[in-house]
């Protein structure tokens, strides 16, 4: 049988290995992982997230991809920081446990300079 | 309450709660315990019409495996400190990822996110809480696995543990998700770890293909429940078929969702149509993609005059069906004759698939999609008829008969104008039953609105129970006011097994109306 297995995706801290130890609740050592998940790139991030309402044939949400000016991109990154966070009307908010601060930092600032501008909804 | 003041677990002092957040951070790593009012933010942006500051964590912990969730609930009942459990938090209109009361720490499992198996040969995976759809759907597509998933609306960036648990629904034939869950993973409230079905035997190679095991059942006890943390679940995916055939039906009166019912249900229960077929109302199938105020700017439920203009301007039904037809093109020819045979009969149906249904103003391109279990959101172009980001998705269970169909309808329409809001709802057929769900989009930013669309919610409950019809599942806000619908012996029953299992009460309190 073809079965599929995906390798965890975290590194194991030998830190949190040790907590975890103190509480006796190692059942299933080979499954164990923990800390920080690879960052996704920002194309990824848009993809997986954000282009399924964004998208300019989707307008679910406005369409968040024309670059601005260099002199108003750090106004822009603040206010999608913001907005991912904390969410805006209809928009909902996400997480730091689905777009990890590291991977937003990375996508705003890709989106307030226009990495995504020509991205077509059909590549999602 | 001050949203300045520091937010603290009910009962639970200043000193233990400080105490079991240092437990926390041992278990999970500092980092993955957030306490600051900023970090928090995102757990409280709601939809429901509830008071913000009815909803807010004071701590939310992010485990990466099942033994910190089992580490973390033997700390809480240390503590007597209550959790909240969600997954993915995008059961949006249903209380997304706020507690379900202040003060409580959010246990965020979106971080447990490995997909752990998939079988192409028996069409079966195993996933953490985490996992979501996009994620998964991902995965298949790499590894070129003729499987489909059923998705519900919010798709991608929502989860199959979550909505599954939820008793979610989708759009192909495995719509009804909670019917193709396959065996559990949970941890109890003691820190105990169980697994259901066929998971109990060691190396059990059936856990993920029988559902029953041997003894009670009892993954259903850990849906729509507060009775433990299920860190995985199995679930059954769906063949790629040879060919699919997604269609839609038009009915012109609003009269005519008696017909349609009457006719749909011996086709679903033979299994003619195979998939959760939706029977969408002209304000749902037009709102995804049209504006409220392109037709109607008043502050009252929009006229029958408008509802009519939208439909001869977009192409759109009073009533439109979406299903699909599925396998080989052999089959799909024989039950497409028998599905044409039965809607011809009143003349009054109109029935079309490919270009001609493309054509039409409705949301056949992204219905076509859901059906599939592809990933599409386009439903939330519902938010932007009325805007002001409010939703509560009032979902009474129907008998799949007509009459009783056109009762609802009759009585929602009613309620919902008395207060001003708009009739924005589909039917999900299933086998005999039917989901009646229906939007109630408000301007949330309107203090004043928000205020009547939980009059307005409240009333559909009550009404809707008086004529022995109960929802199948609701928001935060309401889970009280629903559990109380369903009887006292019953939560007599939900409150016994919530004291036997979680006698510290540490579990979701509230969900679904159960607490100690």
């Amino acid at each position: 049988m073809q079965h599929t297995k995906t390798p965890p995706s975290r590194h194991l801290s030998a830190y949190r290995l040790g907590a975890l130890a103190l509480f006796g609740a190692l059942l299933l050592p080979t499954t164990l992982s923990a800390g920080e998940p690879d960052a996704r790139e920002p194309a990824e991030v848009y993809r997986q997230v954000c282009a399924h309402c964004h998208a300019p044939d989707k307008a679910v949400g406005p369409v968040i991809t024309n670059a601005f000016p260099e002199a108003a991109q750090e106004a822009w990154v603040n206010y999608i920081r913001m907005t991912v966070r904390n969410g805006r009307a209809a928009m909902p908010s996400f997480r730091p446990a689905k777009i990890s601060d590291t991977e937003l930092d990375a996508l705003s600032a890709a989106l307030a300079r226009g990495d995504f501008a020509d991205t077509a909804a059909g590549e999602e | 309450m001050s949203t300045t003041q520091r937010i603290l677990p009910k009962g639970v002092s200043e000193a233990d709660f400080d105490t079991a957040l240092s437990r926390f951070r041992e278990i999970v790593g500092a980092d993955s315990v957030l306490t600051e009012g900023s970090q928090l933010a995102p757990y409280t942006k709601i939809m429901m019409a509830g008071d913000d500051r009815d909803y807010i964590p004071s701590a939310a912990v992010m485990p990466t495996s099942a033994e910190q969730v089992q580490a973390i609930v033997r700390t809480c009942n240390e503590f007597k400190v209550p959790i909240w459990t969600i997954s993915t938090g995008k059961n949006l209109g249903y209380g997304s990822a706020a507690p379900g009361e202040t003060g409580q720490v959010i246990l965020d499992l979106h971080r447990m996110n490995r997909i752990l198996e998939v079988d192409p040969d028996s069409c079966t995976a195993l996933v953490e809480p985490g996992v979501t759809y996009q994620q998964l759907y991902d995965y298949i597509q790499e590894k070129g696995h003729k499987l489909w998933l059923s998705v519900p609306a919010p798709s991608a960036i929502a989860g199959p543990v979550g909505n599954t648990l939820d008793r979610g629904v989708g759009y192909t034939p495995y719509g009804e998700h909670f019917m193709f869950q396959c065996g559990m993973e949970v941890v109890l409230a003691n820190g105990e770890m169980i697994r259901t079905g066929m998971g109990g035997i060691e190396n059990s190679t059936s856990w993920q293909v029988f559902k029953w095991g041997y003894g009670p059942y009892l993954d259903g006890l850990f849906s729509q429940s507060n009775y433990g943390v299920v860190t995985k679940m199995g679930l059954w995916l769906m063949p790629e078929p040879p060919a699919y055939r997604p269609f839609l039906i038009q009915y012109p009166d609003p009269e005519d969702i008696e017909e349609i019912v009457e006719i749909m249900r011996p086709l679903r229960i033979a299994q003619i149509i195979p998939n959760a077929v939706v029977i969408v109302h002209t304000l749902w199938d037009a709102g995804t993609h049209v504006e409220r105020k392109a037709y109607y700017d008043g502050t009252e439920s929009i006229p029958r005059e408008a509802i009519e203009r939208i439909k001869q301007d977009e192409g759109i039904g009073e009533w439109n069906i979406y299903a699909a037809l599925y396998g080989t093109p052999e089959q799909i020819e024989v039950n497409w004759n028998i599905i044409e045979q039965a809607f011809s009969k009143s003349g009054k149906a109109q029935i079309m698939f490919g270009a001609e249904a493309e054509k039409r103003g409705g949301g056949f391109e992204y219905r076509s999609a859901l059906m599939k279990g592809e990933m599409n959101l386009q439903e939330f172009g519902l938010y932007n008829w009325r805007g002001g980001g409010g939703s509560m998705w009032f979902a009474p269970v129907s008998q799949a008969k007509g009459s009783e169909t056109r009762d609802q309808t009759e009585l929602a329409q009613q309620i919902l104008g008395k207060y001003g809001f708009d009739y924005v709802a589909e039917y999900i057929v299933g086998w005999r039953d039917m989901h009646h769900v229906i939007d109630l989009l408000y301007n949330r930013q309107d203090p004043e609105e928000t205020r009547r669309a939980h009059d307005c919610f409240a009333e559909l409950i009550d009404e809707f129970a008086k004529r022995g019809y109960g929802l199948y599942r609701t928001n935060n806000e309401f889970m009280e006011q629903v559990a109380g619908t369903f009887g006292e012996p019953l939560r007599e029953v939900h409150t016994t097994l919530k004291r036997a299992l979680d006698p510290n009460g540490i579990l979701s309190p509230g969900k679904s109306g159960i607490r100690l």
